[in-house]
């Protein structure tokens, strides 16, 4: 009994953890938890934390760097043209076929110890080519084949390709020694379904699938093997994830033992209560998937940053934007003339932007000018920029024939003879504090101008229904909406969101995203031949063209890049992320390398290089 | 009663299936669907792709087949899977879910018995004195302090302010510790570790959850027992030369506490519902987060087994209060 009130009373005052250098351990801070690990072809779902989670724990055959280029991983070199890994074929129609040599280390290993093979790689590909998995990215697969020739030698083959087919790698790896029992007690479960009336019942038994490998359970039963610098040894859902150091893992540095040797991700769902770990120090550095942009610039956190940690805002693909319905059937679009680029450009010339970022993110988001990250390798610097001049908006308002009426407001008299005033919808998601800053902000520069803002803003659910985002057409918005688009270096090239014939409308049963109807026959154009140029270098033009046609014509209206704040407890080193390391920017590009400087680790990465800090 | 209480379980049957249809319907109704955060966040999902995967999900089906196909495989305990988590959803509500929430809120329920009673009693038998005057004020002071308030208040003093002026060990700011009952049979904790770690968790959520209820029932116990105290039985026990100490705790406190017992019962459903706002601010994972999340992330099969499942709690306990009465009150008889 006394030794139960002695170990009560210590763990009630001491505690059973230490982090940090002390014990050459790692905890990181995370607003979410994993649903599941290791689903890396996406059958359950995507999911940022998880998606983090697994770059400690598995590898790829490419690596994503800092700089956003692609380096061999499990594979001996990178397939290019030039060292004859890359075969591309013209196939007629302006499409090509590409084929990918590739060949596998001989060096690479399970965490079992099984070596890694072709037979991972034609095991996931089987799956992704199996009726009625539900996979995200059913496209991209569809286009795919593999060919395996023995244990290291493999061809992938897309017909027909597309640039930002080899921007990644190009299929990933599962453990075929470990699975494949299941998966075949899966398929054989599955086809006793009839696929057109048990889909639903089919997709759930390769979700469980899936599950049954990634759950907390199964890791926690280690029912499952790992391809990275780290493995997991145990998942308490609901309060942490405990990494080791992979001792039979191909790439740790020299004198690993002055590197970090265990990892925990601690969640706490509360960005509040994450706040405060921070500034006590119980977490050491944060997830990209934390605490928001003004908590992290909030005195809380800011006023015990000196000397303690660093804040860094690393900038994201990110895109915060205003769409302007212009399908011209939509009366007050026809009212307003939204269809009309010279509307556009007095709306964005009324918008102090660079005030609002100044103003509301300290200037740590910078202003956007058109819809592609200046850290996208086919960023162009030098589209049409559009400075803050009320003025010049009231002229180009004046020249479409509105005047100002006794309240202040616009007003004009429309080909039949109606008066109308220039009321404009303002739709974003309620409950986004941030974006209903940056709401009132914009709305208030419009009023300045003479148009009297509507705001009309709705829960995500609402605004993202299909019944209110597609229907533009139908006039369920009809002016102004506010939000971002999430993007990849690899759907940065794709750019279809904003093509002619993807405007939602009855012709195509309201399908595609380009929700507000904008069209520029010459942006189109130059799109479908940069898709289909796999020559990188020759089809940066193209798409930098692209670029400059969306600011001339402001198909829709930039706001800016949103950043992610990283918050790094001072002597951490190369916890470190960029916009597109890895694929998406999380920390850190490599986990291997992640240590205490007061430990011996080395500094080979600089955050400073890649992001912007809080002074 | 046997005949009584086997009608009453006749009659919950129907009245679950219709308490089933309309939670399924309000769930599907929603606007929108589980595909439009995944179309948000992939701008390339064609309309082909995403017909397929309204498929995969069975959301090209009619809501009524739907609800059967649900009720067919529910009925034989086959709650389906979570399409956030991937686990069953059985397994995600009762194995994770409720025993976490059922150790937040027992031992809240627990620790404002402990204290309203008491507390209660005192300032009824010390009624209008100093004592009462502060236990009113703190009372008022509970009942109008919302949680969301309380709890941040108390994570700054306990996590913040305490810990840096007095460099004290600061209070973990919520979640759960990382420990498995495994650890406990397995000897990597002691006993001792392991209640003392889930108390230095559970001490700011438990009390932020129990700050209302305590202020509240100790305001019921004091009226209860002040109007107790001014019964004519109790007059005559202290006419019958009893010591005080037997008339109050004797006499007055057990019909004293019956209103208690009242409220306590009907409270019993809500101790698995979990406390959203508490689980929240402190970041705890239990079943007030659970039926929170899969609502907005339109979770169909948690959010319908973790509802049908206080439905029939509801319905269940308010069959058991009615069989208590006959218990516990002679002049009762149900035929």
């Amino acid at each position: 009994m006394s030794r139960f009130i002695v170990s009560l009373f210590l763990s009630l005052v001491v505690g059973l953890t230490f982090a940090g250098p002390q014990d050459n351990s790692l905890v990181i801070g995370a607003s979410q938890e994993p649903v599941l690990l290791g689903d890396l072809l996406d059958v359950v779902g995507t999911q940022a934390i998880a998606s983090e989670v697994e770059l400690w724990i598995y590898d790829g055959l490419y690596h994503i760097n800092l700089d956003a280029e692609l380096e061999p991983n499990f594979v001996t070199e990178v397939a290019t043209v030039e060292n004859g890994r890359m075969v591309i074929t013209d196939i007629g129609d302006g499409d090509s076929r590409v084929e990918l040599n590739l060949t596998l280390r001989d060096d690479i290993v399970w965490s079992d110890g099984h070596p890694i093979t072709t037979d991972d790689i034609a095991f996931a590909f089987e799956i992704t080519q199996t009726p009625g998995m539900p996979l995200r990215s059913p496209d991209y697969y569809s286009r795919m084949n593999v060919e395996v020739f023995d244990a290291q030698n493999f061809r992938v083959t897309l017909e027909p390709a597309q640039s930002s087919d080899l921007v990644q790698s190009p299929i990933d790896l599962l453990p075929a020694h470990v699975m494949a029992e299941a998966w075949a007690a899966a398929v054989g479960a599955a086809s006793a379904l009839d696929p057109d009336t048990d889909a639903a019942r089919i997709s759930e038994i390769y979700q469980g699938f899936m599950t049954d490998f990634g759950s907390s359970s199964a890791i926690n039963e280690g029912r499952t093997v790992y391809s990275g610098p780290f493995v997991p040894v145990r998942w308490t859902p609901g309060s942490a994830l405990q990494l080791r150091r992979n001792p039979l893992y191909f790439n740790h540095p020299e004198n690993v033992a002055d590197y970090v040797q265990t990892v925990e991700y601690r969640f706490i769902t509360d960005t509040n209560a994450l706040l405060f770990s921070i500034v006590t120090g119980a977490v050491d550095v944060t997830s990209s998937v934390s605490i928001t942009f003004d908590q992290a610039l909030s005195p809380q956190v800011t006023a015990r940053a000196a000397d303690r940690y660093d804040i860094w805002f690393v900038p994201s693909a990110t895109w915060e934007h205003l769409e302007v319905n212009q399908h011209s059937n939509v009366r007050q679009v026809a009212d307003l003339q939204l269809d009309d680029v010279r509307t556009r450009r007095a709306i964005i010339h009324a918008i102090d932007r660079q005030a609002m970022v100044e103003a509301l993110f300290d200037g740590l988001q910078p202003v956007s000018h058109a819809n592609v990250s200046p850290f996208d390798p086919m960023y162009n610097p030098d589209v049409r920029q559009y400075a803050y001049d009320p003025e010049q908006s009231e002229q180009l308002l004046s020249e479409l024939g509105w005047t100002r009426a006794g309240d202040g407001i616009l007003q004009r008299t429309t080909a039949d003879g109606r008066t109308v005033r220039f009321e404009l919808e303002f739709v974003t998601t309620a409950g986004n504090a941030v974006r209903e800053r940056q709401q009132q902000f914009i709305a208030e520069d419009l009023r300045q101008i003479g148009i009297d803002v509507r705001i009309n803003n709705a829960p995500s659910s609402v605004v993202f229904a299909p019944d209110f985002f597609d229907r533009g057409f139908d006039g369920s918005w009809t002016g102004m909406f506010m939000f971002a688009w999430v993007s990849s270096q690899a759907s940065s090239l794709n750019q279809a969101g904003y093509l002619c014939r993807n405007a939602p409308t009855p012709a195509n049963n309201y399908s595609g995203q380009n929700l507000a109807g904008a069209c520029v026959e010459a942006y189109d154009e130059l799109r479908d031949l940069a898709v289909v140029e796999l020559d990188l270098d020759a089809a940066r033009p193209l798409y930098q063209e692209m670029q400059a046609i969306f600011a001339e014509e402001l198909i829709a209206i930039p706001l800016l890049f949103r950043s992610n704040p990283v918050i790094v407890t001072q002597g951490v080193v190369n916890y470190v992320a960029s916009t597109f390391n890895g694929g998406y920017g999380y920390p850190p590009a490599r986990p291997e390398l992640v240590g205490w400087a007061q430990n011996g680790a080395a500094v080979t990465f600089d955050q400073a290089a890649y992001a912007l800090a809080f002074e | 009663m046997f005949s009584y209480i086997l009608r009453r379980l006749a009659q919950m049957l129907p009245l679950l299936f219709f308490a089933s249809v309309a939670i399924f319907a309000l769930v599907a109704l929603q606007p929108g669907d589980p595909l439009d955060e995944l179309r948000m966040s992939n701008p390339l999902m064609t309309s082909e792709q995403s017909a397929q995967l309204r498929r995969a999900y069975g959301l090209d089906q009619p809501i009524y087949v739907r609800y059967f196909k649900w009720l067919g495989r529910a009925v034989t305990g086959d709650l389906g899977r979570s399409r956030t988590y991937g686990l069953p959803a059985g397994e995600f509500i009762f194995e994770q879910r409720l025993p976490r929430t059922l150790i937040l809120t027992v031992t809240s329920l627990t620790i404002a018995l402990l204290i309203a009673i008491p507390v209660g009693i005192f300032s009824a038998v010390r009624q209008y004195s100093a004592g009462d005057y502060a236990i009113t004020f703190l009372s008022f002071v509970g009942l109008s302090t919302p949680n969301f308030f309380l709890g941040i208040i108390l994570m700054y003093l306990f996590v913040i302010w305490l810990p840096e002026t007095f460099g004290i060990r600061s209070l973990p700011v919520g979640g759960i510790p990382n420990l498995m009952l495994s650890d406990l049979q397995s000897g990597q904790v002691t006993l001792g570790e392991f209640v003392g770690q889930w108390a230095r968790h559970l001490v700011l959520p438990v009390f932020t959850l129990a700050s209302g209820s305590i202020a509240a029932w100790t305001r019921f116990m004091r009226a209860s027992m002040l109007e107790v105290l001014n019964q004519d039985y109790v007059r005559t026990a202290r006419s019958k030369g009893l010591t005080e100490r037997k008339v109050l705790y004797k006499h007055a406190l057990r019909n004293g506490l019956i209103p208690i017992v009242t409220l306590v019962g009907l409270s019993m459903p809500a101790l698995f519902n979990g406390a959203l706002i508490t689980e929240t601010i402190f970041s705890y994972p239990g079943m007030g987060r659970a039926i929170f999340d899969a609502l907005i992330h339109k979770d169909f099969n948690v959010a319908m087994a973790a509802l049908v499942f206080i439905a029939i709690l509801v319905v269940f306990f308010n069959l058991v209060a009615d069989v208590m009465y006959a218990v516990v009150d002679p002049r009762i008889r149900y035929d």
